[in-house]
């Protein structure tokens, strides 16, 4: 099974590609929803960690992309687990042959020691100021690609974040929304002046939200279409290769670990394809352009070649553009706080509008 | 991984629940579907609940009736979901279709589309109703046919006795289901020619465990794994158990929320009993089969959420246990 190499560019011009992950339920499979698996993933070693399927490919593939393209390319993992695991953590990337220029823990233990058990599981503050901080000390111009998944908070702090970076959040207006969303209160004067440091650099492309719980995709139309959720990691790289951030040997490499090791059909991969153009994430052109090498090499089923096919595809690109145009206007933080955390928000007088 | 391929027909409180079914099943087992129907109402539907969108197919058809006495009027029309789900069977891109059509409607389609077993003259609606089992004994007997066609001739009766018995060991996992008759007595000779004949027929069938005859009562009983039976008779009689559940079920509510005592003590004493309307709700079991033809078909008469995914279910199963190529076999076996 092999793919045309698309040619390496020659001059390092592009902006930089910086990529930030979540590791639990986005890179990593961890069971932690009973105290027992807590406890046994807590005392995992890299090799009995077990990676989401298909997304060491894609991490492997976003670097080896960048790099073809001469963009520069970094790589991060912000985790709200405990920094107890992270030799494991290291190991288990280590292992998978993953790239990556760092990884932040949440220290858990000084919550513990002080008596603050509530902030164990508020991870809003502690990546939102992580997330400021980093985006501080990044190139101008910078690139950004951040992959969460549906389990906690990502969507809304990436979204906080995007808002902030893309110059429609003022430091003052974050500031007041994660007042409300009962952030740990030290952590607000560091979020306020990174806000105030990073406030419209812009650049923060896609966020993707790996639907692990498997929300419906319909709850996430409150952050708007830069948020993109997938069901799995071909989705994903598919709408990475529609931005151009990947290729289509790149998807291949994707689907390819999916298939061998993930017990994916290439019926599955084409079922994962038509959820995306139906959602209207991907027009049928980009879509095909894309498809045509993965059908050649069996990924994906051969297009069929009825005069019924012929009609759908007509029928494809008749059908409205999809709406992959970038975010331009503010976000309801008050409506997506008040489905997010109801009760919170009910009981906490709202700001206005931002 | 069977495919399964789901009629998303008519109103859209079917469409709904047939796309709620599906994305259910595609969250909790392997099974593959194709959901046939509108395809932006079936996405919009889907993009509300948890699916996995690895296991769902769309295949769009544009000409959705939301009336179903057009479908009745008109089974073949190519446009109608029904004849696209069939369609997806024969292309071999589904295994088997459940539709919540009526059974006619089913029938008229699936005999457009699908090829009958080399034997089978007229294929049988099959329907299972619960019944009194000793234990490890299924719970459930096989009533065919259940309305597929009024009137049949004695070579049908015994080809549904074969078909009931292959289809009994293969999805029912009965190692030697036992085959009644229904009929207005137990004694060999009641009834009229054709009954007194095909009793003497499947008498002599080598490998089915003819009991006899079988009368009303035998039903729930434990008397058969499978009743035989002429679709009128077979229509009537799981309509009256459903009937008969359904009052019984009201019998046991009236007098515990109508008084005081009642309240106190039937309800406390109903919460220990089965309730026997959901005993006999055929949404716990899915759907009837179409059995007689070489591909499978699953009908449900009720259509809700929970029906679509018993259905499934019962069609995935069928899928795997090979059931259309075991009728073949108890058809041929039977013809020799």
């Amino acid at each position: 099974m092999r793919l045309r190499r698309t040619r390496v560019a020659e001059a390092a011009s592009l902006p930089p590609l910086l990529c930030r992950w979540d590791l639990d339920k986005t890179y990593l499979r961890s069971e932690f929803d009973t105290l027992r698996q807590l406890i046994r993933t807590a005392r995992e070693r890299g090799e009995d960690k077990v990676e989401v399927p298909g997304v060491a490919e894609l991490m492997k593939s976003l670097w080896a992309a960048a790099r073809r393209q001469g963009r520069p390319v970094a790589s991060y993992f912000i985790s709200a687990s405990p920094p107890q695991i992270g030799k494991a953590i290291r190991e288990k990337l280590a292992l998978d042959g993953v790239p990556y220029d760092g990884i932040v823990f949440k220290n858990q233990l000084r919550h513990i020691a002080r008596g603050r058990f509530h902030l164990l599981r508020e991870h809003v503050g502690f990546k939102l100021a992580e997330l400021l901080r980093g985006r501080a000390t990044a190139l101008p111009g910078t690139r950004e690609l951040l992959f969460g998944d549906d389990w906690e908070s990502d969507p809304l702090t990436y979204s906080l974040y995007a808002d902030v970076v893309a110059g429609r959040l003022a430091a003052a207006e974050l500031l007041a929304i994660v007042s409300r969303l009962g952030v740990d209160e030290e952590l607000l004067p560091d979020i306020g002046a990174s806000a105030g440091r990073v406030c419209g650099a812009d650049g923060v492309e896609r966020i993707f939200i790996n639907l692990e719980r498997r929300t419906p995709p319909a709850v996430f139309r409150l952050f708007g279409p830069r948020l993109v959720p997938t069901f799995n990691y071909f989705q994903t790289a598919l709408v990475l290769a529609a931005d151009g951030w990947l290729a289509a040997e790149d998807v291949a490499r994707v689907a390819t670990e999916l298939v061998d090791r993930c017990g994916f059909t290439p019926r599955r991969l084409e079922n994962s394809l038509a959820d995306l153009l139906r959602r209207r994430l991907m027009t049928s052109d980009v879509a095909r352009r894309i498809a045509q090498p993965l059908r050649g090499v069996g990924l994906l089923p051969p297009e069929p070649r009825s005069w019924r096919a012929w009609l759908e595809r007509v029928r494809a690109r008749l059908r409205p553009p999809p709406t992959l145009a970038p975010q331009t206007g503010p976000l309801d933080w008050d409506a997506i706080l008040a489905r997010l955390r109801p009760r919170r928000a009910a009981s906490i007088p709202a700001t206005r509008q931002v | 991984m069977p495919t399964i391929a789901v009629d998303a027909m008519g109103s859209a409180e079917h469409a709904e629940a047939a796309v709620r079914g599906v994305a259910e099943v595609s969250v909790r087992t392997a099974i593959e579907c194709v959901l046939v129907g509108d395809e932006r109402r079936i996405q919009s539907l889907l993009e509300q609940l948890p699916y996995n969108p690895e296991q769902i197919a769309i295949r769009h058809c544009s000409g959705e009736d939301d009336r179903p006495e057009r479908s009745l009027a008109a089974p073949w029309r190519r446009g109608s979901s029904l004849w696209q789900a069939l369609r997806a069977v024969v292309e071999r891109r589904a295994d088997a279709v459940v539709s919540g059509a009526p059974a006619s409607v089913c029938l008229r389609a699936a005999s457009q589309q699908f090829t009958t077993i080399p034997g089978v003259h007229q294929p049988a609606l099959a329907t299972v109703f619960p019944r009194r089992h000793a234990p490890n004994q299924d719970p459930l007997a096989l009533l065919l046919d259940a309305g597929a066609s009024a009137r049949c001739q004695v070579r049908d009766l015994v080809l549904f006795a074969a078909m009931g018995h292959a289809y009994a060991r293969c999805v029912s996992k009965v190692a030697s289901p036992r085959v009644g008759l229904l009929n207005m007595g137990r004694d060999a000779a009641v009834g009229d020619d054709m009954l007194v004949e095909a009793y003497r027929r499947l008498a002599d069938v080598s490998g089915l465990d003819f009991v006899g005859n079988v009368v009303g009562a035998d039903l729930i009983g434990d008397k058969a794994d499978v009743v035989v039976c002429e679709g009128f008779v077979g229509a009537v009689a799981a309509s009256l158990l459903d009937g008969l559940a359904a009052k019984l079920g009201e019998a046991g509510r009236v007098p515990s929320d109508s008084t005081l005592l009642g309240r106190m003590g039937l309800r406390r004493l109903g919460q220990g009993a089965p309730d026997p309307e959901a005993w006999f709700d055929e949404r716990g079991y899915g759907g009837a089969p179409i059995l007689g033809y070489q591909q499978l078909l699953v009908v449900c008469r009720r259509w809700d959420v929970r029906t679509v995914a018993n259905a499934v279910k019962v069609a995935a199963k069928a899928v795997r246990d090979q059931v259309p190529a075991a009728l073949a076999d108890a058809v041929s076996a039977t013809a020799r």
